[in-house]
């Protein structure tokens, strides 16, 4: 007995999804090394936005990837994007202190390489033979290296490997010591961006899938997911960047999930509405 | 077995052609360890073995899915992933905390990280068996086998009609400890390996001493364990493709596969983690 994953057909292509969240990520990733030049991190929320940029493609490559029943559930799907994404990201942004402005290109390479792996591992040696599996491990890597450096970047000003690895304590006045116990590293924030992501990943689909699913909806919220868990690192970046700077990603991320929560609750009543005259769920043929 | 014959959600048997080049990619990646960072090339063979213990000891956990929710097939009612990650952090914070005790050596070290595992999957079968019992009403009775491997006792009088089975049989039970004691000792020996390798370049990379930098060693290394443990649970769950009762599962017999995938994908995983200190 498998339950059955039912989803929309239509909508925008994939294609041009892919697209829009991977030049979107990547503008939005590149815009927050603004903060190299002004006094005060202000462009770290930009890197709250890469990862909603991320999430909305992540969202129609798991519901691609999850309906041809790969009877694990959506979650792993989400679990295994970071897995790969986190050693990408984190290789990139070690390349980042050799090659400056290097970081989001390279975390895209290297977690294509691993999702690729992946992706390849589970259809050919564990036999999946799903179509499109090697395409979607290898985005959602991707994706899942995206959305780590984007909260980085909120939540320290930057994802240079040097900079979340140490943080610059003052100690009366002038004087300045380098505490490694007390950085983003250190304190493995990581691991709190790695669960917050994953979570944003996989839950918009896995919430919306079913007969009635509308991919305007799920989209709506996915980016609602990802503002939710950008409101998070925002109050965590407090201890890391000019008070200034965090209020403002605090302030986009509320108003962005303000903004996307009202719409989904609509566009979830419009659907609801349209149920209405309670079509009947057809039967998938043949249990396996 | 044809292609076509190979249905979509796991072919049975081995892929030989994939399997070569899996073992291929392995060596490949010790090639360049072994280039780039001589002395590293231990702790990537510790990080492979650990990865595919991980990938081996998931397919003893008894996962159940939806349908266990409902009681209508046996297990635990959640995904393979969630499973695997909870034994799997279980096990890490045992073995993190006896890695941080110098007095402990590599050893106990694992051995802590594999009770730690053990335990949270013993405590988590005997609550979803005394939720299913007291709670539901329902034995435990497996839908797979007619006698209990281990027990003897039969389980077909037990099992309701139109169902799988429900609950956790005695065979179940020991195979979830036994995939917990297997999860949490190979996510502690990935741990434990790249703890080794970043305790002793990091403080090179940022010229300070030691203890300075050991909490981003060991933010580092414990990072890269859970990321290669999800990775390696999810690959061994598209194995199994859904549910598996335990080691007496027809399901049980893919484990092979599951191996090579989860060295493959641990190598390579475990390449990018040990480049980081080479760059």
């Amino acid at each position: 007995m498998t339950v059955q994953v039912t989803a929309s057909e239509g909508g925008i292509p994939h294609n041009t999804i892919m697209a829009v969240g991977l030049v979107g990520s990547l503008v939005c990733l590149y815009l927050t090394y603004i903060n190299q030049f002004i006094s005060a991190e202000y462009a770290a929320f930009f890197g709250g936005l890469a990862a909603v940029f991320a999430l909305l493609w992540g969202t129609d490559t798991i519901k691609h990837l999850c309906s041809y029943g790969i009877g694990t559930g959506v979650p792993s799907a989400g679990m295994i994007a970071f897995g790969t994404g986190v050693i990408a990201m984190l290789l990139a942004t070690k390349v980042e202190t050799v090659m400056p402005y290097s970081a989001p290109i390279a975390a895209v390479v290297f977690g294509a390489i691993v999702g690729a792996v992946a992706g390849w591992i589970a259809n050919s040696i564990m036999r999946m033979n799903i179509p499109v599996m090697v395409r979607s491990l290898t985005e959602m890597a991707i994706i899942g290296a995206i959305v780590l450096m984007g909260f980085t970047a909120v939540m320290a000003g930057g994802f240079s490997f040097d900079a979340i690895a140490a943080k610059e304590i003052a100690i009366l006045g002038p004087l300045t010591a380098t505490s490694y116990a007390g950085s983003l590293l250190g304190g493995c924030l990581l691991a709190v961006s790695f669960m917050l992501g994953s979570l944003a990943l996989q839950h918009p689909f896995n919430a919306c899938l079913g007969p009635g699913e509308q991919q305007d909806r799920t989209m709506m919220l996915a980016a609602e997911c990802g503002f939710l868990s950008m409101i998070v690192v925002a109050a965590i970046s407090f201890a890391f960047v000019a008070f200034g700077a965090a209020i403002l990603s605090l302030i986009v991320a509320l108003v962005g999930f303000y903004y996307t929560y009202v719409r989904f609750i609509e566009l979830s009543k419009r659907d609801a509405f349209a149920w209405l005259d309670a079509k009947p769920i057809l039967e998938p043929k043949g249990e396996d | 077995m044809s292609a076509i014959a190979a249905g979509s959600g796991g072919g049975e048997g081995i892929n030989p052609v994939a399997s070569v080049i899996g073992i291929v990619l392995i060596l490949v990646t010790l090639a360049i360890t072994y280039i780039a960072a001589p002395v590293a090339i231990a702790a990537l063979v510790g990080v492979i073995v650990g990865g595919l213990l991980i990938g081996f000891g998931v397919h003893f956990v008894p996962v159940g899915g939806a349908p266990a929710a409902m009681g209508q097939s046996p297990g635990i009612a959640t995904g393979v992933a969630m499973l695997a990650a909870g034994a799997g952090l279980a096990g890490l914070f045992g073995g993190a905390w006896a890695a941080a005790n110098p007095a402990f050596d590599f050893a106990v070290v694992i051995a802590a990280g594999a009770v730690g595992g053990g335990l949270m999957m013993a405590i988590t079968c005997l609550m979803v068996n005394v939720i299913y019992i007291f709670g539901m009403g329902i034995p435990a009775a497996s839908g797979k086998v007619a006698k209990d491997p281990i027990t003897g006792d039969t389980q077909e009088a037990y099992k309701s009609q139109g169902t799988e089975g429900h609950g956790l049989p005695f065979i179940s039970y020991v195979g979830g400890v036994i995939g917990g004691l297997l999860g949490g000792a190979g996510g502690t020996l990935i741990y434990y390996e790249l703890l080794q390798v970043y305790a002793a370049a990091l403080p090179t990379v940022f010229s300070a001493d030691a203890a300075e930098v050991l909490p981003i060693a060991v933010s580092l290394a414990g990072i890269f364990a859970i990321g290669m443990f999800l990775v390696n649970a999810v690959l061994a769950a598209y194995n199994i493709t859904g549910t598996i009762e335990g080691p007496h599962d027809p399901k049980f017999k893919r484990f092979p596969r599951a191996i090579i995938g989860c060295a493959t994908a641990s190598a390579v995983c475990g390449l990018f983690a040990i480049l980081i200190v080479v760059v």
